[in-house]
């Protein structure tokens, strides 16, 4: 690779260790994974929840010291910046929640321990992909995060859900293979796949052009954004709603924040790239919001939902290099938005995942009902939830850096996704059933999801200090 | 300072909160937490109004800040205009409340609803902060949709669709003229003050904002065309929803109006103004003729609202229009009276409506007669009522129409054609009054009861204040003029 000429000459030994130790959150994730993968394969698998449960929070934890740190190790490939730190700081605990929610769903069956283990290598790769500083890294990022989770999708092996895995699948290995294909132009062009070389690129626009939109599609994909989402709802629908909960929020926000990554080192207005970007944006807003309105299934209703919430996502990686709020407006927002996604679908792996299930749930089940009108509300984005802040601060390094329709666009959109939500609100408070059982470890995530959706919210200020 | 606006504004809250989190509460239970939540709050609202709005400016205002850097904070504060309006909203609850001591299906849910929604109403009128403004305008929305649909008339699921979706859609535009405010505004901030001290959007700007809040607010208060969500609203709606949503909700619209249109956007809806006075006189006459037309008490006084909210319309325009500030103190003075009135005269009359209705169960004018000497204290309320109601002087409605129709007459002497409208309502009330209670008792009235004691406590504050505002206007318009005065109308 080029950008090992540049590295710095002398005490390759000490770089090294210090990259090693820049990466000691990654490598606590691997070593949580290989451990857990070790425990299941001695049969204890009720060893392997509580040791993946610690080893990602301590991986976490690893984070915050390197908080504010702006730097990148091995010649450059991989960034230890903002929006990597952040990722780490957010999509580690949501992998935890995820994996708390699933232990009722997989307990005491065989494979227990696998689950955890694709879990958490699943976050490596969206890791990987939120830190991405060489287009080698945006693959593994998304080879690594799809093949953990293709099984994940699969898992209860009854008809639905193995061809909601197939489908993954295969639409995963096209559009991987796509990205692969198309990125090469980049190389061929600029002689390095760093990212951070992209800038060369202005010398051959085909190449760019080629690159960008086999990139766009590879990550598109794993963000499903329209139109490369036609597999989410299936693949949300078909695993346990635990899983659904992980695709939507983990790998998702990995994907997002490398096109950031790249949108960062593109030359200004390279090849029409925010528009290119703004296109996919308003059609994932408009389309997920129009697709979730006649959704009488929860976890499709939440899928296309999620589809809308990667568009409104898109419009801070609009205003990366734009706007001095793009960065912070991404980490906030993400962070509001796992804690009420996974929250809304731990009350789904409650009720059920029938819209029918849901009536009554208000009456029967007060606490969770009311959580679950927060999520909503905050997924809509009302003050003053996480979702608010999340979407005010996107919309205005949207508007900031230029792109004030794009911003009326997911403003609209937004009022729009009111009625998706109130759909589950209204039903939420018509005749009452009876009351669902609710496991222990459920409650434990809804309770957590609420704490921050309502925390990023009021403490916005707090976050946006640590962020900036 | 005692923090008494936010105490107004977040006691019924947590009275919602109470009944939210004790399910095992039974009706009576439940009805004595609402009482007594909206009670502490008409008496906290007492303090506010006792303490008024200082040199007529924003006063008691309360700040916490949010997000400092984004220019997003909780800000709440009363002046002239929104104090009566304040206490309007914390009278009506606490009447409504009353008046549903009867409602034993579901009662725990129906009272956390009213007392959301009154958290919502107060909220509207005490907010400084657009953001802040805005939620609780939608949440409005959310509350009266679920009582209308949970506890309304035969066609309510339709009638409560309707209302969200005609007020949901409506209130777009007002975000969109609050973001134009906001990009303006330097350094951006979403306080509504500032908006006001020195108004951000000019030109054309200005021009599409106003328009965006016009429809918004055109469509709450309502306005011909957008009216037609009411009459359906209304006549489905429990009849406490029908106070709150004429008393209180409807004055959202106009309140609104004045603060957002006529303070944020002044010289775009002086260049609008005569459209606005256009609209708002051919909108009072055709309520009054449409309420001419109706059978079914209900909907008469529904359309009846169409037109005394164009009067308040007609109050806004003029002021925008005039460059005489005195004019325009006089014509806003007249305009904020007039909601005032309103809020209180069709609240009595949709609550002895109401009590008719429980004992005949039918709302046809052609169904009774002679129905004073049966139920006199019920007859002699609504004749009183609807005294008020079509302009008589010494009661309520009288001090505000004439403010507004003297300043007309100096701005818009052809606006005075609206006076119009007050023969066609007292027409429609007295044949309303002839049909009803006069004439021979038909024999399957004979039996029907008076207002009983819950009724009297509801419906007799009312009528007392409907006195007390005509005989003594200046009550409420000393607090009203000098805000009216030092916003220095020009």
């Amino acid at each position: 690779m080029n950008g090992m000429q540049d590295m710095p000459q002398g005490g390759g030994g000490m770089q090294m260790a210090q990259d090693l130790a820049l990466l000691a959150p990654e490598i606590a994730v691997l070593l949580t994974a290989v451990g857990a993968l070790v425990f299941e394969m001695l049969r204890l698998p009720k060893v392997s929840l509580p040791f993946t449960v610690i080893g990602l929070l301590v991986a976490a934890g690893l984070t915050v010291p390197l908080l504010g740190t702006e730097t990148t190790v091995f010649s450059e490939t991989f960034r230890v910046d903002a929006l990597s730190e952040w990722a780490k700081l957010v999509l580690l605990p949501a992998t935890v929640l995820c994996v708390v929610l699933s232990y009722p769903e997989v307990k005491d069956t065989d494979r227990e321990g696998t689950v955890y283990v694709l879990f958490s290598m699943t976050a490596l790769g969206a890791l990987v992909l939120a830190g991405a500083g060489d287009v080698m890294f945006l693959v593994i990022g998304v080879l690594l995060s799809s093949v953990g989770s293709f099984p994940l999708v699969a898992y209860p092996r009854d008809d639905r859900a193995t061809e909601a895995g197939m489908k993954y699948f295969v639409f995963g290995s096209v559009a991987l293979a796509v990205m692969i294909f198309g990125i090469t132009y980049w190389f061929g062009a600029t002689g390095s796949t760093l990212i951070s070389d992209l800038p060369r690129l202005s010398g051959a626009p085909l190449a760019a052009v080629f690159g960008l939109v086999a990139a766009l599609v590879g990550l598109g994909y794993k963000a499903s954004l329209v139109p490369f989402h036609f597999w989410a709802p299936d693949a949300y629908d078909g695993g346990p709603v635990s899983v659904a909960a992980f695709l939507s929020v983990v790998p998702k926000t990995g994907a997002i924040f490398a096109i950031a990554q790249i949108a960062r080192d593109l030359p200004a207005g390279a090849s029409g790239w925010p528009l290119a970007v703004a296109a996919l944006a308003v059609l994932s807003m408009t389309y997920g919001n129009l697709a979730a309105l006649v959704q009488e299934n929860v976890v499709r209703l939440l899928a296309y939902s999620a589809i809308a919430q990667s568009g409104y996502f898109l419009l801070g990686v609009v205003a990366v290099g734009e706007s001095g709020l793009a960065v912070s407006s991404l980490v906030v927002f993400a962070a509001a938005y796992a804690a009420m996604n996974i929250g809304a679908f731990a009350v789904v792996a409650l009720a059920g995942r029938d819209l029918r299930d849901f009536a009554g749930l208000g009456r029967s089940r007060p606490a969770a009902g009311a959580a679950m009108v927060v999520f909503l509300i905050s997924l809509v984005g009302i003050p003053p939830l996480g979702g608010f802040v999340g979407k005010f601060l996107l919309f205005g390094a949207a508007i900031d850096a230029g792109f004030a329709w794009l911003a009326i666009v997911g403003i609209l959109n937004s009022v729009v996704s009111l009625a998706v939500y109130l759909r589950i609100v209204v039903s939420m408070y018509g005749r009452a059933k009876e009351a669902p059982v609710s496991p222990r470890p459920v409650a434990a995530v809804w309770v957590t999801a609420l704490v921050f959706t309502v925390g990023v919210g009021l403490a916005a200020q707090v976050l946006l200090g640590r962020v900036a | 300072m005692f923090p008494v606006v936010s105490v107004t504004l977040f006691l019924p809250l947590l009275g919602a909160l109470v009944l939210v989190f004790l399910p095992g509460l039974s009706a009576r239970a439940a009805h004595l937490v609402g009482l007594v939540a909206a009670g502490l709050t008409l008496v906290a609202s007492g303090v506010v109004w006792a303490r008024g709005a200082l040199g007529g400016g924003f006063s008691q205002v309360e700040e916490v800040p949010w997000i400092p850097s984004l220019g997003v904070a909780y800000r709440v504060g009363v002046d002239g205009i929104s104090l009566p309006l304040v206490l309007l909203t914390t009278v009506l609850f606490f009447v409504a409340l009353v008046f549903s001591l009867e409602i034993t299906e579901r009662a725990r849910s129906y009272v956390a609803l009213f007392l959301l929604l009154e958290t919502a109403s107060i909220g509207v009128f005490v907010a400084l902060d657009a953001i802040v403004f805005y939620v609780f305008f939608e949440v409005t929305l959310v509350g009266m949709y679920f009582i209308i649909a949970d506890w309304g008339y035969e066609g309510r699921q339709r009638a409560a669709l309707t209302f969200f979706i005609y007020t949901l859609l409506g209130s777009l535009p007002l975000l969109l003229a609050i973001l134009g405010l906001y990009l303006a505004s330097q350094p951006n901030t979403f306080d509504m003050r500032e908006y006001i001290a020195d108004p951000p959007l000019t030109g054309l700007a200005a021009m599409l904002a106003l328009v965006a809040m016009l429809v918004t607010f055109f469509v709450k208060t309502p306005v011909f065309p957008v009216h037609t969500w009411l009459p359906l609203a209304h006549t489905e709606a429990p009849t406490a929803g029908s106070v709150i949503l004429a008393g209180v909700l409807l004055k959202m619209g106009t309140y609104g109006l004045v603060r957002f249109a006529l303070q944020m956007t002044p010289d775009a809806f002086r260049a609008a103004a005569p459209y606005v006075a256009i609209l708002a006189v051919f909108s009072a006459l055709y309520g009054a003729f449409v309420a001419l037309a109706q059978t079914d008490l209900k909907r008469l006084v529904a359309y009846t609202s169409v037109n005394h909210m164009g009067y308040v319309v007609l109050g806004v325009a003029v002021a925008a229009a005039t460059t005489d500030a005195s004019v325009a103190a006089l014509a806003l003075d007249g305009a904020v009276l007039q909601m005032v009135s309103h809020g209180v005269v069709t609240g009595v009359l949709f609550l002895l409506v109401g009590a008719l209705q429980d004992r005949a169960h039918t709302r046809e004018m052609g169904a009774f007669g002679g129905l004073l000497r049966a139920a006199p204290v019920l007859g002699w309320g609504f004749i009183l009522a609807a005294f008020a109601s079509l302009g008589l002087p010494a009661l309520a409605h009288f001090p505000a129409e004439f403010q507004i129709f003297l300043g007309t007459l100096r701005v818009y002497p052809a606006g005075v054609l609206v006076v119009l409208g007050i023969v066609v309502t007292a027409g429609l009330y007295l044949r309303a009054i002839v049909t009803v209670f006069l004439g021979e008792l038909p024999e399957r009235w004979k039996g029907t009861k008076d207002l009983d004691a819950r009724e009297l406590l509801s419906i007799g504050p009312l009528l007392a204040l409907t006195v007390l505002i005509g005989v003594a206007p200046f009550l409420v318009l000393g607090v009203v003029h000098e805000t009216t005065r030092a916003m220095g109308l020009l």
